[in-house]
């Protein structure tokens, strides 16, 4: 027998050509889209760095985001709060006087947010701060991040940088603390 | 290298370029929109994001003067819920006072002020600023209070109470008009009128349903629009099944069932208007059975001599037997108590009714008593004079008018071109006026024909108190705060007449810079009625505990010492009513009744008021007429059918609902919708039952006899669907509503028409 | 082991109230008839409470309306001796509930507090449990409903807004409860203590019908609300084992 898909391929040749180009181009566009404009870490109107406060500056979590403890939502601090110390600490830096801008237009600083959880989710920091648990559980190294990023150490303690977001996360942690009825649908979704 | 042409490499670039983006574009897509976090730039001290923070406040969506306490998250109102603190709602509230919301939130609200320009057809408003408009209307006041001719200004609000009716009063008064009315479709003049006569205050008694164990309603739906439904609700459950050993028994007499004759015991059709006919005829049975004993016994006797049970049976339609037991029960059963009002008070006899009524509650003795009818003391708000405008004081009003005497008329809160038949000729009379300013917060019907709009907030935004009229047996007052900070560039309404006050050149008399100075200058007088506790720390702390709370009370009592001045007994008689139009060409007597989501029309706007089913029928968005099943058949009707409905003053076109509890001669409409403005949701629904209404009047009081017009029914034909929630109204053998007789003996009154029972003890 | 009886003791162990040997909360509210005037209070306090949206006249005709509670309406008898009873209707909670039995995804499901749950992430719209209820209070997202800017600011945070294709139904006020739950637990209590928490239609219903807690307090209002002797409960002859408990109206 002789039969080769030479000639075919020949005849398809350019078809084939096309299809690979695009294939190609697709995967250039969706890996620069996902390299140059990180989702879970966008450029955020202000470069504050969670790694010279938290990491070292050693500025405790819930000093700026005191709600965690009591609230359901951990919230970002009125801009007043950032001002209380940059009047004094370090002025002259560009992005200090961003800031400042900001807080001498009255305006509020137009976070972007990075942890979003689907609408349907009514998870409450202040029941997991209560219970000692490290933000960084969920969070990831916060303190090593000069621009935030979505990332987290809490299955099998590694990190898990890109989507570890999911129910999962949540699901495994509280079958591992044998939370009191906490796999039921209700805990969290309502 | 394979040969590839020109064409072929410029054909491959081009889709490799085009899918490099398509695969960006893939990815952006996929992403989760942006949201951001928006932080405070200072944050208010009560404010923590994620926590709610309750506010207590006082509900305005109808007269009762409910304390709601409104429960906010991240500056928003989320749920209005009844204040536990207060009196009057503790910690209940009605479907209109949760409906609240819609109120503040509503898409319809006006949001700046405005100037209407143009004339006729080609009208329109154009937005101004509050400066504009403040000056547009203070100069003139000004100019007017200059030349001594204030009187030409008129104010009309709705019926408000405690500090805000102070300061429309300081306001006219500066003016020197003595035009301030306050207008309400539904205020029952003809029972501040009867209570004038009987008790010699025209103040409402406190009717205490919760201790009584039997209550006659003359007409009074005590559970859904009357006087203050919330705390006549938690009495009735009180009453019926709060009490270890007593079941209160409720008989209501109207003729057609309203919510509060459906939670009755017994409903007793009696023809409309004779209602104080079979007071007096009870009151007649009371006294030739010897269960009257006073002093008085002999004027009473001579006073009810004509209301011999048969002669009332004759006169009102219900069975000698009826009339017998329920006097009979009347007196046996104690506590008891007798309330009238609603549509039994809204007939040319409507004073003689209520006044009828009031006898019932003193030949048995009910006044004073723990389960009868308590005088409230007087209210510990300020002193106001009384401002009610009756039905023939807004004709007074139009009337002068037309006659060019008025120069600037201010609404405040209350829509007459709405609420008063077209015979009133209100809205002509308003095109007279060359100053028409309203303070509405939404465009009504008579906001639309204004001249300035000045839109004041929602009660959720503003400052204010109220003193609830009638008390609940001892003084109560609450504070108003604003909930939220304003939605839109509107002001206050008290704000808005001090602002204007000041323009006038009135700042010497009314100083105060806004309405929180103003109720703080006000409530000093009341926080020296306090104790000497209350007095040692302070007005500061004063204030902040009554906002805290949301209710101040103050135990003392009103009188239970009555006696009755003897003229009154020979002035009882209740003449028979007079109706509009005969009963050849129109036979059947209109019926209008407060629809229970939109009370007088102003809940119409709100979007869960509109998809309420109406509790006995179950209809959403629109109109109906009651129907009677036997005059129904009678005249080939069924649900559905369009009827023309015609008046000897205006005809309306509406579907009919064949309902099973009314009068064979009575057709009913709920007031409500057919509004021609106020917003999306209410503009175009329904009909407006108020625009076939005679003008026909109770003498004493000048108010409108809204139920005595005579209509006929012209069936037209045509169909339509009554969108409706309920299916078939039958339990049909499901046995879904179960019954029992529990702890009730069964009486053997065979013979009467409609079953009684009677409550052990 | 025949196949019957393996099928009959499987049954009896379905059937069994709930799935739980025994309840941590148990739920339970009582509707005392003889109080209710059908003012529909609870209707609106409901709706506020719950982001239940309006759905339009058009959508109502279809029969398509979204109240979670409401307000059925009874007449017995012809003019002059009509008499008219109310019935507040919303989700009974059933322990042995069918809905629960029928959905393919799990979405509905009996939780340990005795509460018939619905979650609306997993439920995927087959509408089965609906048709199963014998209630009727179950009700459907035909559409992404809209709130005309700005009544969505009154939108509760702590409830779900569902979209299109999704079941729902009364919770009880599951975000009261979480909350109740919550407060306890700051105050190093063990359990909700009886009137602690109360759904929005049991709060503002101005007779006091509604009466709403834990069946397992023995001392709860609730408790000696559903031990009335005049205490039934709707369509019992279908097994339901509801949590809701109606006391009959008195005639009198």
């Amino acid at each position: 027998m002789n039969i080769s898909i030479v000639p075919a391929l020949k005849v398809l040749r350019p078809a084939a050509m096309l299809v690979i180009v695009i294939l190609v181009g697709l995967v250039l566009g969706y890996w620069a889209n996902a390299t140059f404009v990180p989702g879970n870490s966008p450029e955020q109107p202000i470069a504050f760095s969670h790694k010279i406060h938290a990491g070292d500056n050693e500025v405790p979590c819930l000093y700026c985001h005191t709600q965690a403890r009591r609230s359901p939502s951990a919230g970002v601090p009125a801009v007043s709060k950032c001002v209380g110390c940059h009047l004094e600490v370090a002025t002259e830096k560009p992005q200090i006087r961003l800031l400042m801008s900001y807080w001498e237009n009255r305006e509020p600083i137009p976070w972007i947010k990075v942890h979003d959880l689907p609408d349907f989710v009514h998870f409450t920091h202040k029941r997991h701060v209560l219970a000692n648990i490290e933000c960084q559980t969920c969070h990831g190294p916060v303190e090593t991040m000069d621009r935030i990023t979505v990332s987290s150490r809490a299955v099998n303690g590694s990190a898990q940088v890109g989507h570890p977001w999911k129910m999962g996360l949540c699901l495994s942690c509280h079958r591992e603390n044998e939370v009191v009825n906490g796999i039921d649908c209700l805990t969290c979704h309502k | 290298m394979p040969n590839i042409d020109r064409r072929e490499f410029l054909k491959l670039v081009g889709a490799g370029g085009v899918s490099v983006g398509a695969g960006f574009m893939l990815r952006e897509a996929n992403k989760d929109p942006r949201e951001y976090l928006i932080p405070h730039v200072l944050a208010p001290e009560d404010f923590s994001s994620g926590l709610d923070t309750f506010y207590n406040s006082v509900c305005s969506m109808c007269p009762a003067g409910c304390g709601i306490s409104v429960r906010t998250r991240e500056g928003r109102a989320k749920k209005i819920e009844g204040n536990p603190a207060h009196p009057v709602s503790q910690g209940r509230l009605c479907t209109l006072g949760q409906a609240g919301l819609q109120a503040l939130y509503n898409p319809d609200r006006l949001t700046a002020p405005m100037r209407r320009t143009g004339e006729g057809e080609s009208a329109s408003f154009e937005e101004i600023t509050w400066e504009q408009g403040l000056k547009q209307v203070g100069d003139r006041l000004d100019l007017l209070r200059a030349a001594r001719r204030g009187n030409r200004v008129a104010f009309l609000t709705q019926g408000v109470r405690g500090h805000l009716a102070q300061l429309f009063e300081s306001f006219m008064r500066q003016l020197g008009s003595p035009r301030l009315l306050h207008y309400d479709f539904d205020h029952p003049h003809t029972l501040y009128a009867a209570n004038q006569q009987f008790f010699g205050e025209s103040r409402l008694p406190y009717y205490d349903l919760a201790n009584t164990r039997l209550l006659l309603s003359f007409g009074a739906d005590y559970l859904n629009n009357w006087i203050s439904p919330v705390h006549h609700s938690l009495g009735f459950g009180e009453s019926r099944q709060g009490r270890a050993d007593v079941r209160g028994r409720f008989v209501q007499i109207e003729p057609r069932m309203s919510i509060s004759g459906a939670a009755a015991d017994e409903w007793i059709p009696a023809k409309p208007g004779t209602e104080g006919i079979l007071a007096l005829g009870l009151a007649h049975h009371i006294v030739a059975e010897g269960n009257y004993s006073g002093a008085d016994l002999g004027a009473w006797t001579n006073a009810l001599a004509d209301y011999t049970p048969d002669a009332v049976a004759e006169q009102t339609g219900v069975p000698v037997n009826t009339i017998t037991r329920l006097a009979d029960s009347f007196v046996d059963t104690t506590p008891s108590l007798a309330i009238g009002g609603g549509a039994a008070g809204n007939h040319s006899n409507g004073v003689d009714t209520l006044v009828a009524v009031n006898a019932l509650n003193y030949l048995v003795g009910n006044i004073g008593q723990e389960g009868g009818l308590v005088l409230n003391p007087e209210p510990a708000g300020p002193a106001v004079q009384q401002h009610r405008a009756s039905y023939s004081a807004m004709v007074e009003l139009a009337e002068a008018a037309r006659q060019g005497e008025i120069d600037i008329l201010i609404i405040s809160g209350t829509n007459p071109v709405f609420t008063l038949p077209p015979a009133a000729e209100f809205a002509e009379a308003l095109a007279q006026i060359p100053l028409v300013v309203s303070l509405s917060s939404f465009l009504d019907e008579t906001t639309a024909l204004a001249d300035v709009i000045l839109p004041s907030h929602t009660y959720l935004e503003s400052w204010g108190d109220d003193f609830p009229e009638p008390g609940v047996g001892f003084s109560v007052g609450a504070v108003s705060q604003p909930v939220v900070s304003p939605l839109y560039n509107t002001r206050g309404t008290g704000d808005i007449i001090l602002d204007l006050a000041r323009r006038m050149g009135s700042s010497s008399v009314m100083p105060w810079q806004n309405m929180e100075e103003f109720l703080k200058y006000g409530w000093r007088r009341i926080y020296q009625r306090g104790d000497s506790q209350t007095l040692a720390q302070g007005f500061d702390a004063f204030w902040t505990s009554v906002l805290k709370a949301g209710a101040w009370g103050e135990t003392t009592n009103g009188s239970t010492a009555f006696t009755l001045n003897p003229d009154v007994i020979a002035g009882i008689g209740v003449a028979p009513p007079e109706f509009s139009g005969s009963e050849e060409d129109y036979p059947f007597i209109l019926h209008p009744y407060l629809s229970p989501n939109f009370h007088d029309g102003r809940g119409a706007n709100l979007p869960w008021m509109q998809e309420l089913p109406d509790p006995m029928t179950s209809v959403v968005y629109g109109s109906w007429v009651e129907v009677n099943p036997v005059t129904a058949e009678e005249m080939g009707l069924s649900e559905g059918d369009l009827v023309d409905i015609q008046s000897p003053h205006g005809q309306l076109r509406v579907p009919v609902f064949v309902y099973p509890a009314i009068m064979p001669n009575v057709i009913a409409i709920p007031i409500g919708q057919g509004h021609g403005e106020y917003g999306r949701y209410a503009k175009g629904r329904g009909v407006n039952p108020i625009e076939i209404l005679s003008p026909l009047l109770e003498p004493i009081t000048g108010n409108l006899a809204s139920s005595a017009t005579r209509v006929n029914l012209t069936p037209t034909g045509g169909r339509v669907k009554l969108v409706k929630t309920g299916g078939v109204s039958r339990d049909l053998g499901r046995d879904i509503v179960q019954h029992t007789s529990l702890g009730v003996e069964v009486s053997s009154a065979a013979d009467n028409s409609i079953p009684i029972t009677e409550v052990t003890t | 082991m025949s196949l019957f009886s393996r099928f009959m003791d499987g049954w009896r162990k379905y059937r069994k109230p709930g799935y739980y040997d025994e309840f941590d909360y148990h739920w339970t509210m009582t509707i005392d008839l003889d109080k209710c005037t059908g003012c529909e209070a609870c209707v609106t306090a409901c709706q506020a409470e719950n982001n239940i949206p309006v759905v339009g006249e058009d959508e109502m005709a279809k029969g398509r309306e979204m109240q979670w509670i409401r307000i059925e309406r009874y007449w017995e008898g012809e003019y002059p001796n009509a008499k008219l009873s109310f019935i507040p209707m919303m989700c009974q909670h059933c322990d042995a509930a069918p809905c629960e039995t029928v959905c393919p995804v799990g979405a509905t499901y009996h939780n340990q507090d005795g509460l018939n749950a619905q979650i609306y992430n997993r439920c995927i719209g087959t509408r089965a449990c609906a048709v199963y209820c014998p209630y009727e209070v179950r009700y459907f997202n035909y559409y992404d409903h809209e709130w005309d800017s700005p009544l969505e600011q009154q939108l509760n945070p702590d409830v779900t807004v569902r979209g299109k294709g999704v079941m729902e139904k009364c919770t009880f006020c599951i975000q009261r409860i979480r909350q109740a739950k919550d407060v306890a637990k700051d105050d190093d209590r063990r359990r909700v203590q009886d009137g602690e928490m109360q759904p929005a239609c049991v709060q503002t219903c101005p007779t006091k019908a509604l009466v709403f807690g834990d069946r397992k307090d023995h001392e709860s209002q609730v408790y000696k609300s559903m031990n009335d002797p005049r205490n039934y409960r709707v369509l019992d002859e279908l097994n339901t084992d509801s949590s809701v408990f109606y006391l009959k109206k008195v005639d009198a």
